[in-house]
């Protein structure tokens, strides 16, 4: 029952110390062969054994080199090497057969646990066993309990094929005991459903709701009540204050117009020209001397009466309405303008014969 | 800015700018000598008869060097009658020469000048030359009460910075290429690969870049202490600045402005710009030139960059900050502003050219009140001329590229490849001969349908 089951932690740790404790005397045979690989985490001894057997060989090294007192940093690394140089083999070989046991094995992980005890039995040591264990940590630091297991169980399975032996269960505590379902009524349930959804839908309604509101108060706020903009409509003087010939600049900086009385294709008529250029929305300039309107930005010019003739304006300025007010006023509505291309001008509303 | 201050009172704020800037010019050229002479580069140019001394090339800037010294205290003395200055007659002819069209053509003979001879021009001493001889020119032209107006204005100062950077970038990298190209005849690697120590980011290129940092910063704070920035009137939206210019590095667009429609100009052109920039990598073929500067490899990509960037974006800076005046006029360097100054630029469409002017009649209108398809129709058959034109640019014209001049670059590319290429290439072009068009025709434009706001 409990074999076909997944082990667990728990259990993984158990079968892994009795395996030790059965294999324990085969574990030394294998660490005399390869000095490096002290693979047994519960002898310290022979760790202890594993650790003076490195030790002739760094200075063996040396040797080699003569006439350094102190090894070069290179030479320690050289002499680490060396001492490592066994090691991946025995390291390699029992990687494969510890992947049965551990549910992530790591091929250098049966050194991890061996690494500390073999710092503990022998203190004092030279740089290059230092280095040399330092290396076989493949992942130095804490390690989490998932890894010491299955360096544990690793660890086993240096000495010999594990056998998985499952211990027998033990008999469950009262506690652990699965209680039999207690017999939940349905209508409870139902009502804490009723009351949770109920409040969970009053509140999308609310957030809904408001959102609703925002949107509306958005929509509302591009159209203000109060319009900080100068009336469309508005009154600029009696017919005969504008006499024939002249391009009136009094409104240009209030109303953005100029009141012009001047011929149009042959017909005297007083109208409004708005004063922005038909090529990118400059204000341009009337200039008295050169009878012309003269844009400052990329040179269009146009006629008195508003024909572009100079410069990359596509079309003349544009009119706007204008009438004669019943209190004999002219009347400007900037509401509506007339295009020349479009042939408005002909519209009466665009202007006022003289 | 000079408004209000009498001749004298000008010339001397002039005089506290040019004794430095003298000075300045002094120490540079003193600098280059003492590197000439102590590095040995440069040659010996002749030999003084009777003395024997040698006219090195170091003692040819010592010599430039002294002469801007004497210059120094003779600008510095805010005296008309002692200060170095343009004569009349020059400047009168520079205010001649720039035109439109003598700036423009005279810009690119420049250039192609420079280009075909620049074996020539990219020698140290030629280039020092013609440095000293821009330095130079602008010191002269700075006691013209106009020029100074335009130049010391601080809106314009990045401007003449531009300049002086870009010629002297320009020379760097033509330098280079030009040796590179030399090396490369004779079978040698370019420069740039026997330099090729690596350097470590950290310290290296970290300390380069934070000292890079500190001077920049160090030079910007300068130069807003020293040149604030020009507070104006409140924006009105029914006053507009006469001249309206754009921010220096727009000048090239409020050109171009000026010759097409806004869509055209403003949206259209600018956006080709910066998707022909991007499909340069898959445009280009030639694997040549990378990491290295090099002309003779890749004398196409070069050619087109540099009239694009130097010929249609710089010149165009340098026209707008210097020749663009009021009523966007043109103006010389040296000329007043004029507000009034007349220029009769009376321009035509091609309809009109073509149907009042070779056909002698008027154009084609619609009947008042007739139905829309009428009226397009009518339009279509007003701007027929321009339409076709206009599409026997742009359809017609890759094709005979591909089989006549591009024949070699239509086999490489492809199909595809070669259209993209051909259109931004004939959209570039499309900007100088709308131009000359303008300048030398009138012509306003070439499709002008105002009705539907659909002008080319």
């Amino acid at each position: 029952m409990a074999d076909k089951k997944k082990m667990s932690v728990a259990e993984m740790l158990a079968a892994a110390r009795r395996a030790d404790s059965k294999q324990g005397g085969l574990g030394d045979s294998a660490t005399d062969g390869n000095a490096d690989a002290p693979a047994e985490p519960s002898v310290p001894a022979a760790a202890a054994e594993a650790a003076p057997a490195k030790r002739p060989a760094a200075p063996a090294k040396p040797a080699v080199k003569p006439g350094g007192a102190r090894p070069s940093v290179a030479d320690m690394l050289a002499m680490a090497r060396a001492g490592k140089a066994a090691a991946p083999a025995a390291e390699a070989a029992p990687a494969a057969p510890a992947e049965k046991p551990a549910p992530k094995p790591k091929p250098a992980a049966a050194v991890k646990s061996a690494a500390p005890a073999v710092a503990e039995a022998a203190p004092a040591r030279d740089t290059a066993s230092i280095l040399a264990a330092a290396r076989k940590k493949d992942k130095p630091g804490p390690i989490s309990k998932a890894e010491a297991a299955a360096a544990s169980t690793s660890a086993t399975a240096v000495l010999e094929k594990p056998k998985v032996v499952a211990p027998p269960m033990p008999t469950k505590p009262a506690y652990a005991k699965p209680k039999p379902a207690p017999a939940v009524k349905a209508a409870p349930v139902e009502a804490r459903r009723d009351f949770f959804g109920s409040a969970m839908a009053a509140g999308f309604w609310l957030l809904g709701g408001v959102s609703a509101l925002w949107t509306l108060l958005t929509v509302k706020f591009m159209f203000p009540n109060v319009l900080r903009e100068p009336p469309s409509k508005f009154k600029v003087g009696f017919p005969d204050a504008f006499p024939a010939g002249q391009v009136q600049e009094k409104f240009k900086a209030q109303y953005g117009i100029w009141v012009v009385n001047t011929e149009y294709n042959g017909q005297p008529q007083i109208f409004a020209l708005k004063s922005v250029c038909t090529h990118l929305g400059c204000t341009p300039n009337w200039l008295e001397a050169e009878q012309k309107y003269k844009c400052p930005c990329h040179g269009s010019g146009f006629y008195k009466d508003g024909i572009n003739f100079e410069g990359p304006a596509p079309r003349p300025l544009e009119r706007y309405a204008i009438r004669i007010a019943d209190d004999g006023q002219i009347e400007v509505d900037k509401s509506r303008t007339f295009q020349e291309e479009m042939g408005a001008w002909e519209d009466p509303a665009s202007f006022i014969p003289v | 800015m000079t408004h209000g201050l009498t001749d004298a009172q000008f010339l001397n704020k002039v005089a506290s700018f040019l004794g430095p800037y003298y000075i300045v010019l002094a120490v540079m050229n003193g600098l280059a000598a003492l590197y000439l002479w102590r590095t040995g580069l440069g040659r010996t140019w002749l030999r003084l008869p009777l003395v024997g001394i040698p006219v090195t090339s170091a003692f040819l800037c010592l010599a430039l060097g002294v002469f801007y010294a004497m210059l120094a205290p003779a600008a510095a003395s805010g005296n008309g009658a002692w200060m170095p200055s343009m004569p009349e007659a020059w400047r009168e002819a520079i205010n001649r020469g720039t035109g439109p069209v003598i700036y423009s053509v005279g810009t690119v003979a420049l250039l192609a000048v420079l280009f075909a001879f620049r074996r020539f021009f990219v020698q140290p001493a030629v280039a020092w030359i013609i440095w000293n001889a821009m330095l130079l020119f602008l010191g002269l032209s700075m006691t013209d009460r106009d020029f100074y107006e335009i130049v010391a204005k601080p809106d314009n100062v990045p401007i003449v910075m531009l300049v002086l950077l870009l010629a002297f970038f320009t020379w760097v990298a033509t330098y280079r290429a030009v040796i590179n190209d030399e090396r490369a005849a004779r079978g040698e690697p370019p420069l740039e690969s026997l330099d090729n120590d690596k350097v470590l980011v950290w310290p290296d290129l970290v300390y380069i870049e934070l000292i890079c940092m500190i001077g920049l910063t160090a030079f910007l704070i300068f130069w807003a202490i020293a040149l604030p920035a020009p507070l104006e009137e409140p924006a009105s939206s029914v006053k507009t600045p006469n001249p309206s210019k754009a921010p220096w590095y727009f000048l090239g667009l409020q050109e171009m402005l000026v010759y097409f429609d806004p869509w055209m100009a403003g949206v259209v052109l600018p956006s080709l710009i910066v998707v022909g920039l991007m499909a340069i990598p898959y445009i280009d073929f030639n694997k040549a030139g990378n990491g290295y500067y090099t002309i003779n490899q890749r004398k196409f990509a070069y050619l087109v960059f540099q009239f694009g960037f130097l010929e249609m974006w710089i010149t165009l800076i340098v026209l707008g900050t210097l020749l663009r005046g009021p009523n966007w006029n043109f103006f010389g360097p040296y000329e007043y502003w004029d507000a009034h100054k007349v220029e009769a630029l009376n321009n035509v469409n091609l309809s009109q050219y073509f149907w009042q002017g070779l056909l002698g009649r008027s154009l084609p209108t619609a009947p008042s009140g007739s139905s829309f398809g009428t009226q397009l129709s009518y339009i279509l058959l007003r701007e027929a001329p321009g339409i076709l034109l206009t599409l026997g640019y742009f359809i017609a014209l890759p094709p005979i590229m591909a089989i006549t001049v591009f024949r070699r670059y239509f086999q490489r590319m492809g199909l595809i490849r070669f259209m993209l290429m051909a259109n931004l290439l004939l959209f570039m072009a499309s900007l100088p001969i709308k131009m000359v068009l303008r300048w030398v025709f009138n012509l306003k434009y070439i499709i002008a349908i105002p009705e539907y706001f659909l002008n080319f």
